[in-house]
């Protein structure tokens, strides 16, 4: 080992407990010494600095109350993650999955029974450890997550969904990575909700590769809920090989101020990335959504739909970014941003950039902030539609371009139910 | 039996003076219709009863079963009865007509006792029938893409889903061919009964001749200025509005009128 880890007494007893292989916590100690001389990485017109964003508690094994996920609702599936804080509840997957050779473990299972193939995707194609500060601090103070491996050639049709429960009835840190891997060939949907219990003010800090290799396709949803009190930062990385496809459908419905970077490297040719959002931000909360787009491969794709709604006092930036690389000949980088507002005292944003360094491509943008039409709700209204329910549907309406992209019907309809929910909530401070 | 009671409505919109006191009294049982040349304030008139925000009451009242109304927001206005078919429904994306009518439907029952879906598409289905409109239009974003004739029979459609005590039609007839009126005229005439009345906003008697009314007014320069049986509207369709105007000795230019 080439770090002495008597200078890290706290990281050294906790890879000791957990077992972590040394490379991992070589990688730890290597991170936090180069953290010293990061920055926090800048996002258009969102500025988060001055969030309580960075962790700082020292890394340790923290449990929960096993009865707190009553509070969630979690929906039986046949392939199913459910973890609470670093623990994890519940995993079963289909005997088809597993015989095809699908592995779905959680974080100390992937690090001692898989280490090889943690290390070989772990933060090295879609994210990197020393990006900035925030990857940085990352991989010193990793304590949860989930691996997730579809071999090559292996077409599943039943998604798997996953439960990560922050566990926010105590001061901690929320640090989570999952890293989902897809052979050639192969298919595969996953959906992700991410939840928050409790109300202490805490910090999360969550990392998600999805490492697409050569023709694979995958479908990738999350329905996001973090709590009010969580300060959260939220990075999705696609990685993407030669005719590699990813559908990503996000429905940002947290309650508390979050930093979303949701990029898709489309480094192989004709690799492609649709990227739909949908957010809705309330109270006084602050979602700040950078969207990127890197055409790198030749005839690659990358679309960019985003809608989101704001009420109240809260904000809400939208950035999109199409980026094509020059070599990138005959890319196709297409882009959408629209913020409705609810409220004078809201605030939106919907910046388009485009970076373009070839010449033989394709690329376009809109944009859009605008108010709720008024004709539209005096319409529902006269039909005894009390104005709140006139303005859900008039939103419900104006999220529906998003909605309607998605692929999956069932994702579709989960969203519709978590936008409704969020609404209903957020109404009750205007 | 309800009724509903315009008294000495003054509107303006943008600061400009439209309705310059308009007197109806209206029962359920009863169709009124109101005709007039264009721009002396029919449709202000049906706007101010609904409650449109751009239009503000500065004199009089309006009363449903003697209770002023002008108060309420344009939603309790027609959970209390009130219904009004536009003349330029608005377009709603994302929404279908049928959640949409179910949402309008329960609006008005208690919370814990909606109707249910069942009934619901059964009452959708039979409905749908007498407007010759076919099953896709249920499931159709509301209004979104309509033809100017199927927003009219949408509007009826809600208008018997609904069932108010009192349906305000402004302009139900405007661009429809004549099968379309006819389809239209059944639904309303359907309608008809002891606990349910309307008031029919025309330019024309054509429209007359199948919803025929009980009460014809005539509006000019922003009040009613004559009230008759169905006769009256015959004798305008033959004579016109400026005949009238001249045997009331009116002072009123009629905007469509030649200079």
């Amino acid at each position: 080992m080439t770090v002495d880890l008597k200078k890290y007494p706290t990281i050294a007893a906790y890879a000791e407990k957990t077992a972590e292989p040394a490379w991992f916590t070589e990688l730890r100690t290597k991170s936090l010494e180069k953290a010293v001389s990061l920055a926090l990485p800048s996002f258009e017109k969102i500025r988060y600095q001055r969030w309580p964003i960075q962790l700082k508690q020292p890394l340790g094994e923290k449990n929960s109350q096993k009865n707190l996920i009553e509070k969630i609702d979690v929906e039986q599936t046949d392939n199913m993650v459910v973890q609470l804080g670093q623990e994890t509840l519940e995993l079963k997957i289909s005997d088809e999955m597993r015989e095809k050779g699908v592995i779905v473990c959680d974080w100390q299972t992937a690090l001692q029974e898989h280490s090889d193939l943690v290390q070989k995707y772990f933060m090295q194609k879609a994210v990197k450890t020393d990006e900035d500060l925030l990857t940085a601090q990352h991989v010193a103070y990793l304590t949860s997550g989930l691996f997730i491996y579809v071999p090559k050639n292996v077409v599943l049709k039943k998604a798997l969904t996953s439960y990560f429960v922050q566990d926010a009835t105590v001061e901690n840190d929320y640090v989570h990575h999952v890293i989902l891997v897809v052979g050639e060939n192969s298919e595969f949907s996953y959906l992700e909700n991410l939840k928050t219990v409790g109300e202490q003010a805490t910090t999360a800090n969550i990392i998600v590769e999805v490492i697409a290799q050569e023709n694979s396709h995958i479908k990738f949803a999350s329905v996001d809920r973090l709590g009010a009190k969580t300060t959260a930062y939220l990075n999705r990385r696609g990685y993407l090989e030669k005719n590699a496809k990813i559908d990503w459908s996000m429905g940002m419905m947290n309650d508390g101020n979050i930093v979303g970077d949701f990029d898709s490297d489309l480094v192989g040719d004709g690799s492609h990335s649709e990227v739909k959002i949908v957010a809705i931000s309330t109270g006084r909360q602050i979602q700040g959504i950078d969207t990127r787009v890197t055409n790198i491969g030749k005839h690659t794709i990358g679309h960019i739909l985003q809608h989101g709604v704001i009420l109240s006092r809260s904000s809400l930036v939208f950035n999109g970014i199409g980026h094509i690389i020059k070599g990138a000949k005959g890319s196709d980088a297409q882009q959408e941003s629209r913020v409705l507002m609810l409220s004078n005292k809201a605030k939106g944003d919907a910046n388009p950039i485009l970076l373009i360094d070839d010449n033989d491509v394709t690329a376009g943008h809109a944009a859009s902030i605008g108010r709720v039409n008024q004709e539209q709700l005096y319409y529902l209204m006269s039909r005894g539609l009390p104005k709140k329910i006139a303005e859900r549907l008039v939103i419900i309406g104006f999220l529906g371009p998003v909605l309607a992209a998605i692929p999956s019907k069932l994702i579709r309809e989960q969203l519709k139910t978590t936008i409704e929910r969020k609404l209903i909530d957020g109404q009750k401070d205007e | 039996m309800s009724t509903l009671e315009v008294k000495d409505l003054h509107v303006s919109i943008d600061g400009k003076n439209i309705l310059k006191g308009v007197n109806l009294k209206m029962k359920t049982g009863e169709i009124h219709a109101i005709m007039g040349p264009n721009g002396t304030g029919k449709s202000t008139l049906s706007e101010a009863i609904m409650g449109h925000p751009a239009y503000k009451v500065t004199q009089g009242e309006v009363l449903l079963n003697g209770e002023n109304i002008l108060e309420l927001p344009v939603d309790e206005r027609a959970r209390a009865g009130l219904f009004l078919a536009m003349q330029y429904p608005a377009e709603i994306p994302g929404v279908t007509n049928a959640e949409f009518i179910r949402g309008a439907i329960n609006a008005r029952l208690p919370e814990d006792k909606p109707l249910s879906v069942r009934d619901f598409l059964k009452r959708l289905d039979k409905t749908m029938n007498v407007l010759d409109m076919t099953e896709e239009m249920a499931d159709r974003y509301l209004n979104e893409g309509f033809s100017g004739g199927e927003k009219k029979r949408n509007e009826i459609l809600q208008l018997m889903m609904i069932k108010p005590k009192f349906a305000i039609l402004d302009e139900i007839d405007s661009g429809l061919d004549i099968d379309a009126l006819k389809v239209v005229s059944r639904g309303v005439n359907q309608m008809r009964g002891p606990e349910f009345g309307s008031l029919i906003i025309t330019h024309y008697q054509r429209l007359l001749n199948y919803i025929v009314p009980d009460v014809v007014h005539v509006m000019m320069g922003g009040r009613i200025v004559k009230q008759g049986g169905p006769e009256l509207a015959k004798r305008l369709e033959d004579e016109g509005y400026a005949g009238l105007r001249d045997e009331l000795g009116l002072d009123i230019k009629l905007v469509d009128e030649e200079a």
